[in-house]
Protein backbone atom coordinates (compact mmCIF):
# COMPACT_ATOMS: atom_id res chain seq x y z
CA UNK A 1 0.00 0.00 0.00
CA UNK A 2 1.15 3.45 -0.67
CA UNK A 3 2.11 5.80 1.78
CA UNK A 4 1.22 9.51 2.50
CA UNK A 5 4.38 11.90 3.54
CA UNK A 6 3.81 14.78 5.01
CA UNK A 7 5.38 18.04 6.40
CA UNK A 8 4.48 20.94 8.54
CA UNK A 9 6.76 23.48 9.21
CA UNK A 10 4.02 26.51 9.96
CA UNK A 11 5.66 28.01 13.13
CA UNK A 12 8.24 26.63 15.30
CA UNK A 13 8.05 23.12 15.01
CA UNK A 14 9.68 21.07 12.01
CA UNK A 15 7.46 18.07 11.76
CA UNK A 16 6.76 14.75 9.85
CA UNK A 17 4.88 12.00 9.71
CA UNK A 18 4.03 9.06 7.60
CA UNK A 19 0.20 8.06 7.26
CA UNK A 20 -1.85 4.88 5.42
CA UNK A 21 -3.72 5.94 1.99
CA UNK A 22 -6.66 4.46 4.59
CA UNK A 23 -5.55 6.69 7.24
CA UNK A 24 -3.48 5.37 9.77
CA UNK A 25 -0.66 6.88 11.66
CA UNK A 26 2.19 5.49 11.10
CA UNK A 27 4.98 8.07 12.72
CA UNK A 28 4.50 11.36 14.00
CA UNK A 29 8.04 13.46 14.08
CA UNK A 30 7.98 16.58 16.18
CA UNK A 31 11.13 18.23 16.22
CA UNK A 32 10.78 21.02 18.46
CA UNK A 33 12.83 23.80 18.17
CA UNK A 34 12.92 25.29 22.08
CA UNK A 35 15.51 27.88 20.98
CA UNK A 36 12.62 30.61 20.91
CA UNK A 37 12.00 30.93 24.85
CA UNK A 38 15.11 33.01 25.59
CA UNK A 39 13.34 35.55 23.44
CA UNK A 40 9.89 35.56 25.07
CA UNK A 41 8.01 34.22 21.92
CA UNK A 42 9.01 32.48 18.28
CA UNK A 43 11.25 34.49 16.42
CA UNK A 44 10.10 34.37 12.72
CA UNK A 45 13.51 34.15 11.29
CA UNK A 46 14.84 31.67 13.71
CA UNK A 47 12.09 29.59 13.03
CA UNK A 48 12.83 29.39 9.29
CA UNK A 49 16.79 28.95 10.11
CA UNK A 50 16.09 25.67 12.33
CA UNK A 51 13.22 24.31 9.97
CA UNK A 52 15.72 24.50 6.95
CA UNK A 53 18.75 22.47 8.82
CA UNK A 54 15.80 20.03 10.12
CA UNK A 55 13.42 19.08 7.80
CA UNK A 56 15.26 16.32 5.65
CA UNK A 57 16.62 14.66 8.79
CA UNK A 58 12.87 14.83 10.30
CA UNK A 59 11.45 13.64 6.73
CA UNK A 60 13.93 10.42 7.14
CA UNK A 61 13.48 10.23 11.01
CA UNK A 62 9.45 9.91 10.00
CA UNK A 63 10.55 7.07 7.05
CA UNK A 64 12.32 5.52 9.42
CA UNK A 65 10.15 4.87 12.27
CA UNK A 66 7.59 4.30 9.76
CA UNK A 67 9.82 1.13 8.65
CA UNK A 68 9.18 2.77 4.65
CA UNK A 69 11.52 4.57 2.29
CA UNK A 70 10.58 7.43 -0.40
CA UNK A 71 9.96 3.97 -2.65
CA UNK A 72 7.13 3.26 -0.37
CA UNK A 73 5.26 6.85 -0.65
CA UNK A 74 2.97 7.61 -3.75
CA UNK A 75 1.72 11.38 -2.26
CA UNK A 76 3.56 14.01 0.05
CA UNK A 77 1.70 16.52 1.54
CA UNK A 78 2.50 19.49 2.92
CA UNK A 79 0.88 22.77 4.85
CA UNK A 80 0.01 25.73 2.64
CA UNK A 81 -0.56 28.01 5.12
CA UNK A 82 -1.33 29.94 7.28
CA UNK A 83 1.33 30.83 9.76
CA UNK A 84 4.72 32.29 9.22
CA UNK A 85 5.28 32.50 5.86
CA UNK A 86 9.22 32.11 6.06
CA UNK A 87 8.88 29.44 7.91
CA UNK A 88 5.84 27.45 5.71
CA UNK A 89 8.54 28.15 2.61
CA UNK A 90 11.00 25.96 3.73
CA UNK A 91 8.51 23.19 4.39
CA UNK A 92 7.01 23.55 1.11
CA UNK A 93 10.16 24.20 -1.11
CA UNK A 94 11.35 20.83 0.42
CA UNK A 95 7.87 18.99 -0.25
CA UNK A 96 7.72 20.12 -3.86
CA UNK A 97 11.25 19.23 -4.27
CA UNK A 98 10.69 15.79 -2.99
CA UNK A 99 7.64 15.05 -4.71
CA UNK A 100 8.97 16.61 -8.12
CA UNK A 101 12.42 14.36 -7.72
CA UNK A 102 10.11 11.32 -8.03
CA UNK A 103 7.33 12.61 -10.32
CA UNK A 104 4.80 12.14 -6.84
CA UNK A 105 1.60 14.08 -6.75
CA UNK A 106 1.54 16.87 -4.43
CA UNK A 107 -1.19 18.22 -1.69
CA UNK A 108 -1.00 21.48 -0.36
CA UNK A 109 -2.74 21.77 2.86
CA UNK A 110 -4.55 24.26 5.03
CA UNK A 111 -3.10 23.96 8.65
CA UNK A 112 -6.76 24.47 9.83
CA UNK A 113 -7.62 21.53 7.89
CA UNK A 114 -5.35 19.74 9.03
CA UNK A 115 -6.45 20.18 12.97
CA UNK A 116 -9.60 19.31 12.20
CA UNK A 117 -8.33 16.44 9.93
CA UNK A 118 -6.06 15.12 13.06
CA UNK A 119 -9.45 13.43 14.38
CA UNK A 120 -9.75 11.16 11.29
CA UNK A 121 -6.79 9.64 12.03
CA UNK A 122 -6.87 5.62 13.06
CA UNK A 123 -4.41 4.87 15.90
CA UNK A 124 -3.50 1.44 17.09
CA UNK A 125 -5.74 -1.38 15.82
CA UNK A 126 -8.51 -0.63 18.31
CA UNK A 127 -9.69 2.35 16.39
CA UNK A 128 -12.75 2.16 13.55
CA UNK A 129 -12.51 3.33 10.50
CA UNK A 130 -13.84 6.43 10.93
CA UNK A 131 -10.87 7.48 13.41
CA UNK A 132 -11.46 9.51 16.38
CA UNK A 133 -14.63 11.11 15.48
CA UNK A 134 -16.34 11.47 12.36
CA UNK A 135 -18.54 14.09 10.66
CA UNK A 136 -20.62 15.69 11.13
CA UNK A 137 -19.25 17.50 14.74
CA UNK A 138 -18.39 20.74 16.00
CA UNK A 139 -14.81 21.54 16.08
CA UNK A 140 -12.63 24.15 18.76
CA UNK A 141 -9.50 24.99 17.59
CA UNK A 142 -7.48 26.95 20.13
CA UNK A 143 -3.99 27.38 19.99
CA UNK A 144 -1.17 30.03 20.35
CA UNK A 145 -2.00 31.57 16.76
CA UNK A 146 -5.65 30.55 16.27
CA UNK A 147 -8.93 30.45 17.77
CA UNK A 148 -12.04 29.13 15.74
CA UNK A 149 -15.19 27.19 16.08
CA UNK A 150 -15.73 25.06 13.06
CA UNK A 151 -19.15 23.25 12.29
CA UNK A 152 -17.56 20.10 10.15
CA UNK A 153 -20.08 18.04 7.77
CA UNK A 154 -17.53 16.84 6.01
CA UNK A 155 -14.37 15.37 5.45
CA UNK A 156 -12.80 17.65 3.02
CA UNK A 157 -13.89 20.92 4.48
CA UNK A 158 -15.20 23.33 7.68
CA UNK A 159 -17.35 26.54 7.60
CA UNK A 160 -15.97 28.95 10.18
CA UNK A 161 -18.80 29.62 13.00
CA UNK A 162 -16.98 31.79 14.93
CA UNK A 163 -13.23 33.21 15.38
CA UNK A 164 -11.25 35.48 17.34
CA UNK A 165 -11.61 39.54 17.00
CA UNK A 166 -7.95 39.70 18.92
CA UNK A 167 -5.95 37.39 20.76
CA UNK A 168 -5.66 33.84 19.78
CA UNK A 169 -7.09 31.54 23.54
CA UNK A 170 -3.25 30.73 23.63
CA UNK A 171 -1.62 33.72 23.30
CA UNK A 172 -3.92 34.79 25.90
CA UNK A 173 -2.41 32.07 28.20
CA UNK A 174 1.07 33.11 27.37
CA UNK A 175 0.65 37.15 27.81
CA UNK A 176 -1.12 36.14 31.02
CA UNK A 177 1.63 33.91 32.27
CA UNK A 178 4.17 36.16 31.41
CA UNK A 179 2.15 39.21 33.48
CA UNK A 180 2.60 36.41 35.87
CA UNK A 181 5.98 36.19 35.93
CA UNK A 182 6.09 33.03 34.22
CA UNK A 183 8.70 31.84 31.21
CA UNK A 184 7.29 31.13 27.86
CA UNK A 185 4.96 29.58 26.67
CA UNK A 186 3.47 30.23 29.48
CA UNK A 187 0.23 27.79 29.22
CA UNK A 188 1.66 25.01 31.17
CA UNK A 189 3.29 27.14 33.87
CA UNK A 190 0.40 28.98 34.02
CA UNK A 191 -2.18 26.21 34.56
CA UNK A 192 0.47 24.16 37.26
CA UNK A 193 0.22 27.20 38.90
CA UNK A 194 -3.26 27.84 39.27
CA UNK A 195 -3.71 24.12 40.38
CA UNK A 196 -2.89 25.91 44.06
CA UNK A 197 -5.48 28.70 43.61
CA UNK A 198 -9.59 29.82 44.10
CA UNK A 199 -10.79 29.88 40.06
CA UNK A 200 -13.69 31.98 41.80
CA UNK A 201 -11.18 34.64 43.52
CA UNK A 202 -10.89 37.37 41.30
CA UNK A 203 -13.76 38.01 38.21
CA UNK A 204 -12.09 38.60 35.16
CA UNK A 205 -14.47 39.50 31.95
CA UNK A 206 -15.30 36.45 29.62
CA UNK A 207 -16.51 38.45 26.65
CA UNK A 208 -20.44 37.33 26.64
CA UNK A 209 -21.84 39.85 24.90
CA UNK A 210 -20.15 39.24 21.67
CA UNK A 211 -22.21 38.66 18.62
CA UNK A 212 -22.48 35.45 16.99
CA UNK A 213 -19.77 33.00 18.21
CA UNK A 214 -16.85 35.10 18.42
CA UNK A 215 -14.44 35.29 20.99
CA UNK A 216 -12.39 38.14 22.35
CA UNK A 217 -9.38 37.61 25.11
CA UNK A 218 -7.97 41.38 25.07
CA UNK A 219 -10.19 42.33 27.72
CA UNK A 220 -9.28 39.20 30.07
CA UNK A 221 -5.51 39.95 29.44
CA UNK A 222 -6.03 43.78 29.96
CA UNK A 223 -7.93 42.84 32.87
CA UNK A 224 -5.51 40.78 34.64
CA UNK A 225 -2.94 43.44 33.63
CA UNK A 226 -4.95 46.20 36.02
CA UNK A 227 -5.64 43.51 38.65
CA UNK A 228 -1.98 42.92 38.90
CA UNK A 229 -1.27 46.67 38.82
CA UNK A 230 -3.58 47.47 41.67
CA UNK A 231 -2.47 45.00 44.22
CA UNK A 232 0.75 45.77 43.92
CA UNK A 233 4.14 44.14 43.64
CA UNK A 234 3.90 41.87 47.49
CA UNK A 235 0.02 41.19 46.95
CA UNK A 236 -0.20 39.91 43.35
CA UNK A 237 2.74 37.59 44.64
CA UNK A 238 0.92 36.45 47.70
CA UNK A 239 -2.17 36.10 45.49
CA UNK A 240 0.01 34.21 41.90
CA UNK A 241 -2.16 31.05 42.19
CA UNK A 242 -5.36 32.89 42.50
CA UNK A 243 -4.89 34.85 39.51
CA UNK A 244 -3.70 32.43 37.99
CA UNK A 245 -7.09 30.01 38.45
CA UNK A 246 -9.42 33.12 37.91
CA UNK A 247 -7.82 34.07 35.14
CA UNK A 248 -7.88 30.05 33.65
CA UNK A 249 -11.12 29.80 34.41
CA UNK A 250 -12.16 33.01 32.66
CA UNK A 251 -10.63 31.58 29.33
CA UNK A 252 -11.51 28.13 29.73
CA UNK A 253 -15.41 29.35 30.50
CA UNK A 254 -15.46 31.88 27.50
CA UNK A 255 -14.47 28.33 25.18
CA UNK A 256 -17.44 26.44 27.06
CA UNK A 257 -19.77 29.15 26.59
CA UNK A 258 -18.80 29.15 22.90
CA UNK A 259 -18.80 25.75 22.47
CA UNK A 260 -21.92 24.89 24.52
CA UNK A 261 -23.42 27.79 21.52
CA UNK A 262 -22.59 26.13 18.63
CA UNK A 263 -24.05 22.98 19.49
CA UNK A 264 -27.16 24.41 20.30
CA UNK A 265 -27.26 26.22 17.40
CA UNK A 266 -25.90 23.48 14.72
CA UNK A 267 -28.19 20.66 16.92
CA UNK A 268 -24.86 18.31 16.38
CA UNK A 269 -23.94 16.44 19.62
CA UNK A 270 -20.70 15.88 19.18
CA UNK A 271 -17.38 18.26 19.55
CA UNK A 272 -13.60 17.51 18.82
CA UNK A 273 -11.08 19.92 20.43
CA UNK A 274 -7.66 20.59 18.50
CA UNK A 275 -4.76 23.16 19.08
CA UNK A 276 -2.41 23.76 21.86
CA UNK A 277 -5.10 24.57 24.14
CA UNK A 278 -6.65 21.61 24.04
CA UNK A 279 -3.72 20.04 26.20
CA UNK A 280 -4.90 22.21 29.12
CA UNK A 281 -6.56 19.95 31.81
CA UNK A 282 -9.28 22.24 33.36
CA UNK A 283 -10.80 23.08 29.48
CA UNK A 284 -11.13 19.12 29.12
CA UNK A 285 -13.06 18.97 32.36
CA UNK A 286 -15.32 21.44 31.20
CA UNK A 287 -16.24 19.93 28.32
CA UNK A 288 -16.72 16.94 28.87
CA UNK A 289 -19.46 18.46 31.31
CA UNK A 290 -21.35 19.47 28.15
CA UNK A 291 -23.08 16.14 28.01
CA UNK A 292 -22.25 15.87 24.32
CA UNK A 293 -19.29 13.05 22.73
CA UNK A 294 -16.11 14.52 23.06
CA UNK A 295 -13.61 13.78 21.47
CA UNK A 296 -9.73 14.72 22.00
CA UNK A 297 -7.07 13.69 20.16
CA UNK A 298 -3.98 12.82 22.05
CA UNK A 299 -1.92 15.52 22.74
CA UNK A 300 0.20 15.35 20.61
CA UNK A 301 -1.89 15.49 17.98
CA UNK A 302 -3.58 18.47 19.10
CA UNK A 303 -0.34 20.77 19.00
CA UNK A 304 1.16 21.14 15.43
CA UNK A 305 2.00 17.97 13.80
CA UNK A 306 2.22 16.87 10.32
CA UNK A 307 0.07 13.14 10.92
CA UNK A 308 -2.68 15.66 10.72
CA UNK A 309 -1.42 17.18 7.52
CA UNK A 310 -1.40 13.38 6.19
CA UNK A 311 -4.67 13.22 7.19
CA UNK A 312 -6.44 16.21 5.75
CA UNK A 313 -3.76 15.02 2.30
CA UNK A 314 -6.33 12.26 2.29
CA UNK A 315 -9.42 13.97 1.38
CA UNK A 316 -7.92 17.23 -0.73
CA UNK A 317 -7.75 17.13 -4.57
CA UNK A 318 -4.05 16.39 -4.54
CA UNK A 319 -2.30 18.21 -7.53
CA UNK A 320 -0.07 15.64 -10.40
CA UNK A 321 3.20 16.43 -11.24
CA UNK A 322 4.22 18.81 -12.36
CA UNK A 323 1.05 21.10 -11.86
CA UNK A 324 2.58 21.86 -8.40
CA UNK A 325 6.04 23.89 -9.42
CA UNK A 326 4.94 27.11 -8.73
CA UNK A 327 2.85 27.04 -5.21
CA UNK A 328 3.54 29.56 -3.22
CA UNK A 329 2.53 29.35 1.07
CA UNK A 330 -0.44 31.85 2.24
CA UNK A 331 0.44 33.57 5.62
CA UNK A 332 -2.69 34.42 6.57
CA UNK A 333 -6.83 33.32 6.34
CA UNK A 334 -7.94 30.63 6.26
CA UNK A 335 -9.19 27.94 3.27
CA UNK A 336 -12.40 27.18 4.50
CA UNK A 337 -15.92 26.29 2.92
CA UNK A 338 -17.38 29.56 0.85
CA UNK B 1 28.18 14.44 -15.46
CA UNK B 2 25.16 16.05 -15.21
CA UNK B 3 25.23 19.24 -13.18
CA UNK B 4 21.74 21.31 -12.04
CA UNK B 5 22.62 24.36 -10.62
CA UNK B 6 20.42 26.95 -9.43
CA UNK B 7 20.84 30.71 -7.45
CA UNK B 8 18.21 32.73 -5.30
CA UNK B 9 19.85 34.56 -2.92
CA UNK B 10 19.52 37.92 -5.32
CA UNK B 11 15.64 38.81 -6.26
CA UNK B 12 16.75 36.71 -9.77
CA UNK B 13 16.08 33.17 -10.11
CA UNK B 14 18.29 31.47 -12.06
CA UNK B 15 19.00 27.69 -13.15
CA UNK B 16 21.28 26.14 -15.23
CA UNK B 17 22.01 22.79 -16.55
CA UNK B 18 25.79 21.49 -17.35
CA UNK B 19 26.88 18.58 -18.94
CA UNK B 20 30.52 18.55 -18.20
CA UNK B 21 31.45 16.36 -21.54
CA UNK B 22 30.12 20.16 -23.22
CA UNK B 23 30.63 22.72 -20.59
CA UNK B 24 30.31 25.04 -23.06
CA UNK B 25 26.80 24.34 -24.25
CA UNK B 26 25.41 24.60 -20.52
CA UNK B 27 21.50 26.03 -20.79
CA UNK B 28 20.64 28.97 -18.41
CA UNK B 29 16.79 30.06 -17.46
CA UNK B 30 15.89 33.79 -15.62
CA UNK B 31 13.52 34.56 -13.83
CA UNK B 32 14.01 38.66 -12.85
CA UNK B 33 11.33 40.01 -11.14
CA UNK B 34 9.68 43.49 -12.80
CA UNK B 35 10.47 46.66 -10.74
CA UNK B 36 7.99 46.86 -7.38
CA UNK B 37 7.16 42.90 -7.91
CA UNK B 38 8.60 40.58 -5.21
CA UNK B 39 10.93 38.12 -5.81
CA UNK B 40 9.37 34.85 -7.67
CA UNK B 41 12.16 31.84 -5.90
CA UNK B 42 9.39 29.99 -4.36
CA UNK B 43 7.23 30.16 -7.61
CA UNK B 44 9.71 29.85 -10.28
CA UNK B 45 12.77 27.90 -9.21
CA UNK B 46 11.35 24.27 -9.52
CA UNK B 47 9.27 25.06 -12.65
CA UNK B 48 12.63 26.58 -14.32
CA UNK B 49 14.49 23.75 -13.26
CA UNK B 50 11.71 21.16 -14.84
CA UNK B 51 11.50 23.52 -17.87
CA UNK B 52 15.24 23.16 -18.64
CA UNK B 53 15.29 19.62 -18.19
CA UNK B 54 11.92 18.71 -20.28
CA UNK B 55 14.12 20.77 -22.64
CA UNK B 56 16.74 18.29 -23.03
CA UNK B 57 14.92 15.37 -22.17
CA UNK B 58 16.07 14.57 -18.72
CA UNK B 59 14.61 14.52 -15.18
CA UNK B 60 15.66 15.19 -11.84
CA UNK B 61 16.37 11.40 -11.11
CA UNK B 62 19.11 12.06 -14.60
CA UNK B 63 20.95 14.67 -12.36
CA UNK B 64 24.86 13.72 -10.89
CA UNK B 65 25.49 17.02 -8.82
CA UNK B 66 22.91 19.46 -7.37
CA UNK B 67 24.79 23.00 -6.96
CA UNK B 68 23.20 25.68 -5.04
CA UNK B 69 24.22 28.95 -4.55
CA UNK B 70 24.54 29.60 -1.00
CA UNK B 71 24.65 33.08 -0.61
CA UNK B 72 24.95 35.51 1.05
CA UNK B 73 21.85 37.49 -0.22
CA UNK B 74 18.13 37.32 0.98
CA UNK B 75 17.21 34.92 3.63
CA UNK B 76 14.15 33.78 2.10
CA UNK B 77 15.49 33.20 -1.19
CA UNK B 78 18.41 31.35 -0.06
CA UNK B 79 16.07 29.06 2.01
CA UNK B 80 14.26 28.39 -0.83
CA UNK B 81 16.96 27.39 -2.64
CA UNK B 82 19.21 25.50 -0.59
CA UNK B 83 15.85 23.56 0.73
CA UNK B 84 14.73 22.86 -2.67
CA UNK B 85 18.69 21.65 -3.49
CA UNK B 86 18.46 19.42 -0.37
CA UNK B 87 15.60 17.84 -0.70
CA UNK B 88 16.19 17.25 -4.50
CA UNK B 89 19.21 15.57 -3.49
CA UNK B 90 17.21 13.52 -0.57
CA UNK B 91 14.46 12.22 -2.98
CA UNK B 92 17.33 11.34 -5.97
CA UNK B 93 20.85 9.86 -5.49
CA UNK B 94 22.57 12.97 -6.55
CA UNK B 95 25.67 14.80 -4.98
CA UNK B 96 24.62 17.80 -3.30
CA UNK B 97 27.68 20.87 -3.59
CA UNK B 98 27.17 24.73 -1.80
CA UNK B 99 29.07 27.14 -3.69
CA UNK B 100 29.47 30.84 -2.61
CA UNK B 101 27.35 33.07 -4.77
CA UNK B 102 29.73 36.03 -4.16
CA UNK B 103 32.31 33.83 -6.33
CA UNK B 104 29.50 32.84 -9.21
CA UNK B 105 28.67 36.49 -9.26
CA UNK B 106 32.83 37.00 -9.65
CA UNK B 107 33.47 33.90 -12.09
CA UNK B 108 32.85 35.12 -15.84
CA UNK B 109 34.60 38.38 -15.30
CA UNK B 110 37.40 36.74 -13.48
CA UNK B 111 37.41 34.43 -16.07
CA UNK B 112 37.55 36.90 -19.40
CA UNK B 113 40.14 39.00 -17.27
CA UNK B 114 41.99 35.77 -16.98
CA UNK B 115 41.84 34.79 -20.60
CA UNK B 116 42.79 38.44 -21.63
CA UNK B 117 45.78 38.15 -19.31
CA UNK B 118 44.79 41.29 -17.24
CA UNK B 119 45.90 42.18 -14.51
CA UNK B 120 42.47 43.57 -12.74
CA UNK B 121 40.58 41.87 -9.50
CA UNK B 122 37.22 40.82 -9.40
CA UNK B 123 35.33 42.52 -6.63
CA UNK B 124 31.81 41.08 -6.01
CA UNK B 125 29.09 43.00 -4.46
CA UNK B 126 25.36 41.95 -3.23
CA UNK B 127 22.97 44.76 -2.07
CA UNK B 128 22.40 43.15 1.77
CA UNK B 129 19.96 45.99 2.08
CA UNK B 130 19.85 48.22 5.38
CA UNK B 131 22.86 50.08 3.94
CA UNK B 132 25.12 47.60 3.77
CA UNK B 133 26.51 45.37 1.13
CA UNK B 134 27.58 41.63 0.96
CA UNK B 135 30.88 41.68 -1.05
CA UNK B 136 34.27 39.30 -1.53
CA UNK B 137 37.53 39.85 -4.29
CA UNK B 138 39.27 37.26 -6.13
CA UNK B 139 42.81 38.08 -8.34
CA UNK B 140 44.49 35.75 -10.31
CA UNK B 141 42.43 33.35 -9.18
CA UNK B 142 42.90 33.49 -5.55
CA UNK B 143 40.42 35.18 -2.97
CA UNK B 144 42.11 38.17 -1.44
CA UNK B 145 38.71 39.96 0.01
CA UNK B 146 36.92 37.27 2.24
CA UNK B 147 32.99 37.53 1.99
CA UNK B 148 31.99 40.72 4.43
CA UNK B 149 28.91 42.60 5.04
CA UNK B 150 30.00 45.94 5.42
CA UNK B 151 28.67 49.80 4.55
CA UNK B 152 29.59 51.24 1.82
CA UNK B 153 32.26 53.27 2.69
CA UNK B 154 33.73 51.08 4.94
CA UNK B 155 34.18 48.22 1.87
CA UNK B 156 36.01 51.09 -0.12
CA UNK B 157 38.53 51.86 2.58
CA UNK B 158 38.65 48.16 2.26
CA UNK B 159 39.28 48.07 -1.42
CA UNK B 160 41.63 50.83 -1.71
CA UNK B 161 43.81 49.11 1.44
CA UNK B 162 43.82 46.21 -0.88
CA UNK B 163 45.23 48.47 -4.17
CA UNK B 164 45.25 47.66 -7.10
CA UNK B 165 42.72 48.06 -10.22
CA UNK B 166 39.30 46.20 -9.46
CA UNK B 167 36.02 45.71 -11.23
CA UNK B 168 33.41 45.45 -9.50
CA UNK B 169 30.39 43.81 -10.26
CA UNK B 170 26.86 42.75 -8.57
CA UNK B 171 23.57 44.59 -7.64
CA UNK B 172 25.56 45.95 -4.92
CA UNK B 173 27.79 47.50 -7.04
CA UNK B 174 25.08 49.44 -8.60
CA UNK B 175 23.52 50.47 -5.44
CA UNK B 176 27.08 51.91 -3.91
CA UNK B 177 28.69 52.90 -7.69
CA UNK B 178 29.74 56.27 -6.06
CA UNK B 179 31.45 54.80 -3.10
CA UNK B 180 32.87 52.36 -5.41
CA UNK B 181 33.89 54.25 -7.93
CA UNK B 182 35.80 56.98 -5.71
CA UNK B 183 37.23 54.08 -4.26
CA UNK B 184 39.21 53.33 -7.57
CA UNK B 185 36.62 50.41 -9.13
CA UNK B 186 35.83 50.04 -12.58
CA UNK B 187 31.87 49.24 -12.63
CA UNK B 188 30.17 48.22 -16.00
CA UNK B 189 27.18 49.66 -17.28
CA UNK B 190 24.02 48.85 -15.45
CA UNK B 191 22.47 46.83 -18.13
CA UNK B 192 25.54 44.59 -18.29
CA UNK B 193 24.89 40.92 -17.78
CA UNK B 194 28.13 41.24 -15.51
CA UNK B 195 25.73 42.23 -12.63
CA UNK B 196 23.40 38.80 -12.89
CA UNK B 197 24.28 35.81 -11.05
CA UNK B 198 25.00 33.77 -13.09
CA UNK B 199 23.60 29.72 -12.49
CA UNK B 200 26.37 28.77 -15.35
CA UNK B 201 29.11 29.81 -12.63
CA UNK B 202 26.95 28.04 -10.02
CA UNK B 203 27.43 24.37 -11.55
CA UNK B 204 30.76 25.33 -13.23
CA UNK B 205 32.40 26.19 -9.36
CA UNK B 206 30.33 22.91 -8.37
CA UNK B 207 31.57 20.78 -10.57
CA UNK B 208 35.66 21.63 -9.26
CA UNK B 209 34.62 19.97 -6.28
CA UNK B 210 35.95 16.94 -6.02
CA UNK B 211 32.93 15.41 -4.12
CA UNK B 212 29.43 16.17 -3.14
CA UNK B 213 29.00 17.66 0.36
CA UNK B 214 26.67 16.02 3.21
CA UNK B 215 23.47 17.07 2.95
CA UNK B 216 22.79 18.64 6.73
CA UNK B 217 26.00 20.44 5.63
CA UNK B 218 24.60 22.45 2.82
CA UNK B 219 23.90 25.55 5.22
CA UNK B 220 23.21 28.79 4.00
CA UNK B 221 25.78 31.28 4.61
CA UNK B 222 23.89 34.50 6.20
CA UNK B 223 26.45 36.36 7.08
CA UNK B 224 24.16 38.34 9.54
CA UNK B 225 22.69 36.58 12.79
CA UNK B 226 18.44 36.84 12.93
CA UNK B 227 17.09 39.64 13.93
CA UNK B 228 16.53 39.24 17.29
CA UNK B 229 16.78 40.67 20.51
CA UNK B 230 16.62 38.05 24.06
CA UNK B 231 13.54 38.96 26.21
CA UNK B 232 13.67 40.79 29.29
CA UNK B 233 13.07 38.16 31.87
CA UNK B 234 9.52 38.34 32.99
CA UNK B 235 8.79 40.98 35.86
CA UNK B 236 7.75 39.23 39.32
CA UNK B 237 4.68 40.35 40.74
CA UNK B 238 7.61 40.71 43.68
CA UNK B 239 10.12 42.71 42.48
Amino acid sequence: MTLILALETSCDDTCAAVVSADGELRSNVISSQGVHDAFGGVVPEIASRHHLELANAVVDDALRRADATLDDVGLVAVTQGPGLVGALLVGVATAKAIAAARGLPLAPVDHLQGHIAANFLRIGADSGAGGIMAPPFVCLLASGGHTLLARVEQYDGFSVLGRTLDDAAGEAFDKGARLLGLPFPGGPALERLARDGDPHAFAFPIARNLDGLDFSFAGVKTSLLYRVRDLGPQDAAAHAADLAASFQHAIVEALALRCEQALEQTGLRRLAIGGGVAANGPLRTRLEQLAVTVGIPPRELCTDNAAMIASAARFVDAQPFPAYLSLDAYASGERALA
Amino acid sequence: MIVLGFDTATPATAVALLDDTHPAAAAELRHEPAAGERPGHASQLLALAAQLLATTGLRFTDVDRLAVGLGPGTFTGLRIGVATARALAQSTSAELVGVSTLHALALPAESAAERAGADFGVLAVIDARRGEAFAAGWRGGRAVLEQVALAPAKLARRVAEEGGSWLAVGDGALRFRDDLERAGCTIPTDGSEQHAVSARAVCRLALEAPQGTARDLVVPDYLRPPDAVLASPPKKPSS
